[in-house]
């Protein structure tokens, strides 16, 4: 099963689930949490030991018969009562700490209750706080609360005398629920409630609320919604592929410069590798390399303006998710340091130099009684030239508009990781707009600090073919320290350009570029990059249809991530890979 | 030596192999000098069939490699072997620098003369003795193929410049080995080949107990069995790499649990032995999470020790 994407409590609590389970590799279908957003430690114990109990399909088909029922709240906390009793007996043979947790558990319940605000008491359900209530007051040995006879009565069905077996289990709760008239099995819908604006009020509430534009031939950032807890990413109209944009040449260029800034290559030799690199498949379109995104203050123009104000904002979204999990991502960095370094430790040969210090050398010994040369040992030379560089070329465009805070952060810990292990790493995001392909270079190889990759944001299509051309061209053009050139990408293995591939040889009526045509270019662009000797790896998350494309494009060196949380782990791996087979 | 074969009765290993070994004791008693070398184990390993397995492989005259994970005992069970054969040992511990000369010895001055320093692995060869070679994959495998005649039927060591010396008849090499671990690489295949490899499984629950009895008698059989499952607990989630193996120590926990018994506090004893061994502060929490989730806090050597 797919682990999704934790924030750093969340995997806190996930991990109290695992532990209690005794298993790990699925997600928890619950994780119970404080107000405060703290993981609630015997809840979570609570719903790992459902799943040790009960395994998984049962609970999640028992909860699923409610599901979008206007009661559900109520019968979920009411069957988690239920189930906590129920695996409290099971496992207190063999884990006695449980009682004392249970106990622990039941005092935070009437510590909380003094801190909660008054919007909190108002969303409580009374039923479900007088159960709870006379649950945790038996825990603590107190009287149970002033109840109705119905409301004694339930409490005593949600704690039943005899654990039920994993078969009985959805029976019993549902007996429970139907004699106390909660649940008769016919799930009664909350009325969606869906408003449609057009025209003047849609400019408006566009304005005033959250909006999330997917691919469009303007420059937009736009807000993830991941990195909040919620949303599957946007739906990407392909249908836009196929549309044949307006094509203004200054205009777009003006509009390119203005949005991504001036460009790194001069003007004549931009145009050289447009003339090379914008051929075939690619003629008539261009290139852009540039740092970043101009400042609001520097923007020349009103759309430029805005996108800057929007690329600041969306900084400070990936700098402050990066804060919140800080513990989460220090550990990650130190671990991928210490994992990189290891590999580097083992696989580097050490040159041996005659020296006054060090081992002695059998065969030059003659030389100090004969020649009075007192430089008879070894000594081994640390190698201060790194032996190869990064290069971390991540897909920027819509399709990643789900998780920006989560690339932006896992970029960062790789760049940081190896640049503690002083490998040069540059750290670039590409994108393609009006036939433009964009490559942004966020950290370049001389900056020691990498905060640089919190400039991430995604936006536009993804023309990969031109962009891997791109990365070699700026390779050539700014190589870094050493000789030999890893280069890493974030993919979807769905290249996808709102500019076809114009009528030529291949394609007597031109393309659209996506599809089996877009992925034979970027393949072929790979084996242009090995033979040029710059080894092309790729981390890949995208549907399990485009994991056959990933296949072709990249072919073996290629990691699959289920999240992109792994994002970092996965690309030193493939570092480690390249730094194994350094000894070739 | 006749306690080890005590605890080899007692723990069930086949009769004939227990008599075997008995047997090769007496058939090659030690000169007094060695006698130090043989180790005296602090812990004993439990594990029956593994027991067998490495008795049987060494009464054979084969060399041995101990293949496993964190924790799986493939030191403990190497010094268990050297006493339990009443040979000296010779501990030498891999590491990325190794070379050939470090094993079997170098040149050095004495008295203005060039003159041979012999090795751990001469020593232990010329004196009939296990060599432990603890982490074998850890060094380059250029610097290992001079131990290529030592492992395989040859049974010598050629020294460039000096005589061909062959091996006692006792030398036995014990490898170990953590496969895919940081920082360690492929063993080549002429290498393998010179040994019989017992892969070490994790250490079980029924062991577990059993090593924590015998080492702390007077813990209650409660705690001792909470004990044996918070480090189950701590082995699955370094396997499901939601932490790294740096808490997945064992002596730290016997260490831990010797803390406690002279009246430092569980929580601070645990804090000690196994969570501040990961420096990562996040891993720490994830870590004393396993630990309360099976023992109670402000647990104390009162409740803990009869």
């Amino acid at each position: 099963m797919e682990k999704q994407c934790y924030t750093a409590q969340q995997r806190r609590a996930a991990n109290l689930v695992w532990t209690a389970a005794g298993a790990y590799g699925f997600d928890p279908m619950f994780l119970a949490s404080h107000s405060d957003g703290t993981p609630d430690f015997y809840m979570n114990c609570v719903v790992g030991l459902v799943r040790k109990y009960y395994g998984d399909e049962i609970p999640r088909a028992l909860f699923a018969l409610w599901e979008e029922d206007r009661r559900q709240p109520l019968l979920d906390d009411l069957t988690w009562l239920f189930l906590e009793s129920a695996v409290y007996a099971n496992e207190l043979p063999c884990r006695p700490v449980l009682s004392e947790l249970r106990r622990e558990h039941a005092e935070e319940f009437f510590g909380q209750e003094y801190q909660l605000s008054r919007q909190e008491w108002m969303s409580k359900n009374q039923l479900v706080y007088t159960m709870q209530a006379a649950r945790w007051r038996s825990v603590q040995g107190r009287n149970p609360p002033v109840m109705t006879p119905y409301e004694s009565r339930l409490a005593a069905a949600l704690a039943p005398d005899r654990t039920p077996d994993p078969q009985e289990l959805t029976p019993a709760v549902l007996q429970v629920f139907e004699r106390f008239a909660l649940f008769d099995g016919k799930v009664q819908p909350k009325a969606a409630v869906r408003l449609h604006f057009e025209g003047l009020a849609a400019k408006i509430l566009s304005k005033t609320h959250p909006v999330q534009l997917v691919r469009t031939d303007r420059l937009t950032v736009g807000q993830s919604v991941a990195a909040e807890g919620e949303g599957k990413g946007p739906r990407q109209d392909l249908r836009g592929a196929l549309v044949e944009l307006r094509q203004n040449g200054e205009e777009d260029r003006n509009y390119i410069e203005s949005c991504f800034g001036r460009s790194l290559y001069p003007p004549e030799r931009l145009a050289r590798a447009e003339q090379q690199l914008c051929a075939g498949v690619h003629l008539g379109c261009h290139l852009w390399f540039s740092s970043g995104v101009p400042r609001p203050e520097q923007a020349r123009t009103g759309d430029a303006r805005r996108l800057a104000d929007q690329a600041e904002l969306q900084a400070e979204r990936n700098r402050k998710f990066f804060a919140q999990n800080r513990e989460l991502y220090q550990g990650a960095i130190g671990r991928l340091t210490g994992q990189i370094r290891n590999s580097i430790l083992i696989h580097r040969q050490p040159d041996a130099l005659c020296a006054r210090t060090g081992k002695l050398d059998a065969a030059r010994v003659w030389r100090m009684a004969v020649m009075e040369d007192d430089r008879v040992f070894l000594r081994a030379e640390e190698e201060n030239r790194p032996a190869f560089t990064v290069d971390l070329l991540l897909d920027a465009s819509a399709s990643r508009l789900h998780c920006q805070e989560i690339i932006a952060a896992q970029g960062y810990i790789l760049a940081e990781s190896l640049r503690r292990c002083a490998i040069p790493v540059r750290v670039s995001a590409f994108c393609s707009l009006r036939g433009y392909t964009v490559v942004r270079v966020l950290k370049d190889f001389g900056q020691r600090d990498a905060g640089g990759t919190f400039r991430y944001f995604a936006s536009g299509w993804n023309r990969d073919g031109l962009a891997l051309r791109a990365a070699g061209d700026l390779t050539d053009f700014a190589p870094g320290p050493a000789d030999r050139h890893l280069l890493i990408l974030l993919t979807d293995a769905s290249p996808n350009d709102s500019r076809r591939i114009p009528p030529g040889p291949g394609y007597p009526l031109g393309a659209a570029y996506d599809g089996p045509a877009a992925v034979n270019d970027a393949a072929a662009e790979v084996r242009a990059l090995e033979r040029k000797g710059i080894r092309v790896s790729a981390v890949f998350m995208g549907p399990g249809p485009a994991g056959k494309d990933a296949g072709t494009i990249y072919g073996p060196n290629l990691a699959r991530i289920t999240g992109m949380d792994q994002l970092a782990a996965a690309a030193g791996r493939l570092i480690q890979r390249q730094i194994r087979s350094l000894d070739d | 030596m006749t306690k080890i074969l005590d605890f080899l009765r007692e723990e069930q290993i086949d009769p004939a192999l227990v008599q075997e070994l008995a047997r090769y004791q007496a058939a090659h008693p030690l000169d007094g000098a060695l006698c130090s070398r043989v180790p005296v184990p602090r812990y004993l390993y439990y594990g029956r069939e593994i027991w067998e397995q490495a008795i049987a492989a060494l009464l054979c005259g084969e060399n041995l490699l101990l293949a496993g994970g964190k924790a799986t005992g493939k030191n403990v069970l190497a010094e268990n072997l050297a006493m339990a054969f009443g040979r000296p040992s010779w501990d030498i511990s891999f590491h990325v620098n190794m070379d050939a000369s470090t094993l079997i010895g170098m040149d050095t001055f004495v008295g203005g003369q060039v003159v041979f320093r012999p090795g751990p692995v001469y020593s232990c060869a010329v004196s009939g003795g296990f060599g432990i070679l603890d982490e074998i994959n850890m060094a380059r495998n250029e610097a290992l193929a001079v131990l290529h005649a030592t492992l395989d039927f040859r049974r010598s060591i050629d020294v460039p410049g000096y005589d061909r010396i062959p091996l006692a008849e006792e030398t036995r090499f014990i490898a170990t080995m953590n496969y895919g671990y940081a920082g360690t690489r492929e063993l080549n295949e002429a290498l393998t080949s010179r040994f019989v490899v017992i892969q070490m499984p994790p250490i079980g629950e029924e062991n577990l107990k059993k090593l924590l009895t015998a080492q702390f008698p007077g813990l209650k059989a409660k705690y001792a069995d909470q004990f044996a499952r918070l480090f189950l607990d701590l082995q699955k989630k370094c396997e499901s790499a939601e932490i790294s193996t740096r808490a997945l120590d064992l002596r730290g926990m016997l260490d831990a649990i010797r803390l406690m018994y002279r009246g430092v506090p569980a929580e601070t004893a645990l804090d000690m032995g196994i969570t501040n061994k990961a420096f990562d502060t996040y891993e720490q929490g994830l870590i004393r999470d396993v630990i309360h989730a099976r023992i109670p806090r402000g647990l104390d050597r009162t409740r803990l020790f009869e």
